[in-house]
């Protein structure tokens, strides 16, 4: 036990002094952080925002008042009518006050209901986003409803339905009949908002070159000679890779709790409770670290493993969503789910949104199943770094 | 005329060391592809479509909804089983889940009161895409309100659904027209494949990079005193210093070069003008090379250097608009962007593939860009130099 504590703590003393673990774990990480938050942060917020619409409509026109009154009771966010004239409506939306300005001709509930060609014009504003996007969308059913109103009213006419009949019926032509209606789900989030997805997918990807810095230090031992030395000493050998194993476990808890911390701190976003995320980067960072003991048994030289280590850290990285998110459905989805990096990720999606240990179950059995089935196939795997 | 031949033969050997050094096939060859490939099956089609996962049997009710989500909202329909809807919407993975029961769909096609359950995703996306499913269950529905609306006098359905058919053909429905002074769409306008714009911005994120990390070869060269040998030989400190600075031109050019070549064969992406393109591509370059002269001299340890190296690319790289469009920018961020080489390549690339741009249109961006090299290069020579004297 001295010996292995010996061991960890002098490879742990070099790597610290040695710049290259501090750069990997912790500024890199970190400047990453700040630009794809900086960059992401304003163009992908996940609230819609309050918005304003100007309507044109001529004045005692029942359905053109409709547009109105309807934007105005929007539930899933704020909508600003403004009642303004035509040129206004025009100016405003492309001055950027208004997020779209919305023309309704002279004489649109008669040419509705006589089904004569008429066009509504929604000018929408420069930068209008979503939010624009989701007027136009209410705006587009609400004609769809008038016209099928106006196809029902003029079906009631060739049904001979009297003129005085034909009007109630283009209005029961949306109301009446059998409902099929919307009800909403039950859902349980587990999704990190952007920001945080920035901050668990950085922390995420450089783990698994932060992991590195401690297992893959067996082949820089046997290439410099050191290897065979300790094994000389009087103690059990595989001491020597569970000492490397822990080194890299130690450098992987601290880099990953401590990038978190700061994520949090720096950009305000939360992962839910302390003890489940501890839970989830013991768990990501044994993955990683039984991930590392693959690439010491595979590469023979120290450029070798540094170039593998490489590899799996951008593609398992990419493939878990550190720079944006992967989505895939069927099974592709299921193969990148067994990525510890994406399980990871889910699982602080989980705790972010009031998760406890009993729901992030399958992201930890895919991490712990990873390290399991890596540190099994390392055992198996012929060492080609001891055949140099 | 020597001493140009020495400087040429000293930056053949740096191409050829890169070139030799198997570890970069990955991240040379194989990697900016794979990223260009990605980018361009996320990003490349019309700009966001609602994603809508249907959980439910074939029937009557799904088909009619479906029909509506995808012919008249333009939505991308997927169909899976009601739990994985449920974590699909919660991960975000799709934006709107509905799930149909067997007996809401035989309520549906018995003409009665029938009932989707609506599972909306947290994300903005998630919000409009809500928005396609309501106008989609109307539609849907449309057609039997007008039946009910009809049918008070006894008329048979087969009736009114004749009558409802010709009127359809008959009433012109109201239309609306979107003018859209949408800045966005107008600057992306001219590019031509789903491909452009990511190899574009890969090229100049990898050339980049490319560059800094091979810089790990020039510490290597003073660390074995390759450098000093070389200074021994009737060769003076300018050529040795040329030839180093030109090797790092070579690597970066090349990288640009290969990504280039590549992306036309391959995906068949269109780069405007060749001749221009590597003009941007060159003087990108020499930022690059002169860059990575500045930090394979300052930094004494290869595993640094590449960290740094791909630390300050991939910065680099995000906030010059290599990650995510600079159009897509803010306005104070977009002119905080351009303190990056990267975003005067992206502008200065985007003129040329875009819109078609002449030499003197691109001139103040490759004038910047000259400007930031002529810096690092005569940088990165002075700290070379002083490097020589240096103990590793």
């Amino acid at each position: 036990m001295g010996a292995l504590l010996t061991m960890t703590a002098s490879d742990l003393r070099q790597r610290v002094r040695d710049r290259s673990v501090i750069i990997f774990a912790l500024v890199v990480p970190l400047a990453l952080m700040f630009v794809f938050n900086l960059v992401f942060g304003d163009a992908t917020d996940s609230e819609l925002q309050p918005t304003t619409v100007a309507i044109s409509a001529p004045a005692d026109d029942q359905l053109a008042s409709t547009f109105g009154d309807v934007l105005g009771q929007i539930d899933d966010f704020e909508v600003t009518v403004e009642e303004v004239s035509a040129s206004q409506a025009r100016s405003r939306a492309e001055d950027g006050e208004v997020d779209v300005g919305l023309i309704v001709p002279e004489g649109f509930t008669a040419a509705v209901t006589s089904g004569s060609e008429v066009d509504v014009t929604a000018v929408e504003a420069e930068d209008s986003g979503l939010e624009g996007q989701v007027v136009l969308s209410i705006v587009q059913s609400l004609l769809q409803q008038f016209n099928d109103g106006a196809v029902a009213a003029s079906a009631g006419l060739e049904l001979g339905l009297s003129p005085a009949e034909l009007g109630q019926v283009a209005q029961e032509a949306a109301t009446e009949g059998p409902a099929l209606t919307l009800s909403p789900g039950e859902l349980s989030e587990e999704q990190l908002s952007p920001t945080a997805s920035t901050v668990a997918g950085q922390a995420g990807l450089f783990l698994l070159f932060t992991v590195g810095f401690g297992v893959l230090g067996l082949i820089a031992e046997r290439e410099q000679g050191t290897y065979a030395r300790l094994q000389s000493m009087p103690m059990n050998p595989r001491l020597i890779v569970v000492a490397k194993g822990l080194v890299s476990f130690v450098l992987g808890v601290v880099a990953t709790s401590a990038l978190l911390t700061f994520g949090a701190l720096f950009f305000d976003v939360g992962f839910g409770s302390v003890l489940v995320v501890g839970v989830l980067i013991v768990a990501v960072v044994t993955a990683s670290t039984s991930l590392m003991f693959i690439v010491a048994k595979l590469a023979s030289t120290a450029e070798q493993a540094g170039v593998a280590q490489s590899i799996l850290a951008v593609s398992l990285g990419l493939a878990g969503g550190a720079f944006f998110p992967i989505t895939g459905t069927g099974l592709l989805a299921r193969v990148l789910d067994l990525n510890p990096i994406a399980a990871f990720t889910r699982g602080l999606g989980i705790s972010a949104n009031g998760g406890g240990l009993a729901d992030i179950g399958a992201p930890l059995l895919i991490m712990v199943g990873f390290a399991v089935v890596m540190l099994v196939v390392s055992t198996v795997l012929p060492d080609r770094s001891a055949q140099t | 005329m020597r001493g140009i031949r020495a400087t040429l033969a000293i930056a053949a050997v740096e191409l050829r060391r890169f070139l030799a050094d198997r570890s970069n096939i990955f991240f040379v060859f194989i990697f900016p592809l794979i990223l260009v490939t990605v980018i361009g099956a996320s990003f490349g089609d019309d700009g966001p479509t609602a994603k809508v996962a249907i959980a439910g049997g074939d029937t009557e009710l799904r088909g009619d909804i479906v029909e509506q989500l995808t012919e008249e909202q333009s939505a991308q329909v997927s169909f899976a089983g009601a739990d994985a809807i449920r974590e699909q919407v919660a991960r975000g993975r799709t934006d709107v889940g509905l799930v149909i029961r067997d007996e809401q769909a035989e309520a549906f096609a018995d003409g009665e009161d029938a009932e989707v359950s609506v599972l909306v995703g947290a994300g903005a996306t998630s919000q409009v895409a809500a928005q396609s499913v309501n106008a989609a269950v109307a539609g849907a529905n449309a057609r039997r309100e007008q039946i009910a609306a009809l049918s008070d006098d006894g008329r048979s359905e087969a009736e009114i659904s004749a009558a409802l058919d010709a009127a359809q053909e008959e009433v012109e429905p109201a239309t609306l027209t979107v003018e859209s002074d949408d800045q966005i769409s107008e600057e992306f306008a001219g590019l031509a494949g789903q491909f452009d714009q990511g190899a574009a911005s890969q090229l100049i994120l990898f050339v980049f990079i490319a560059s800094l990390t091979a810089s790990a070869t020039l510490i290597q060269a003073r660390r074995y005193g390759v450098v000093g040998r070389v200074l021994s030989a009737p060769i003076t400190t300018t050529q040795t210093i040329a030839g180093q600075a030109l090797g790092r031109f070579a690597i970066a050019a090349f990288q640009g070069l290969y990504i280039i070549v590549a992306t036309t064969l391959l995906f068949g992406v269109e780069w405007g003008s060749w001749l221009l393109a590597l003009v941007v591509l060159a003087f990108f370059a020499s930022v690059a090379a002169g860059a990575a002269m500045v930090l394979g001299s300052l930094v004494d340890n290869e595993g640094a250097a590449g960290g740094l190296g791909i630390g300050f690319g991939l910065v680099l790289g995000a906030l010059g608009g290599c990650m995510y469009p600079l159009e897509f920018f803010g306005d104070t961020l977009r002119q905080v962007a351009h303190v990056t080489p990267h975003a005067w390549a992206y502008d200065a690339m985007a003129e040329v593939q875009r819109r078609n741009a002449t030499l003197l249109d691109i001139a103040p961006d490759l004038a910047v860009l000259a400007g930031m090299a002529l810096i690092l290069l005569v940088a990165g020579a002075w700290a070379l130099r002083r490097s020589m004297s240096r103990a590793m």
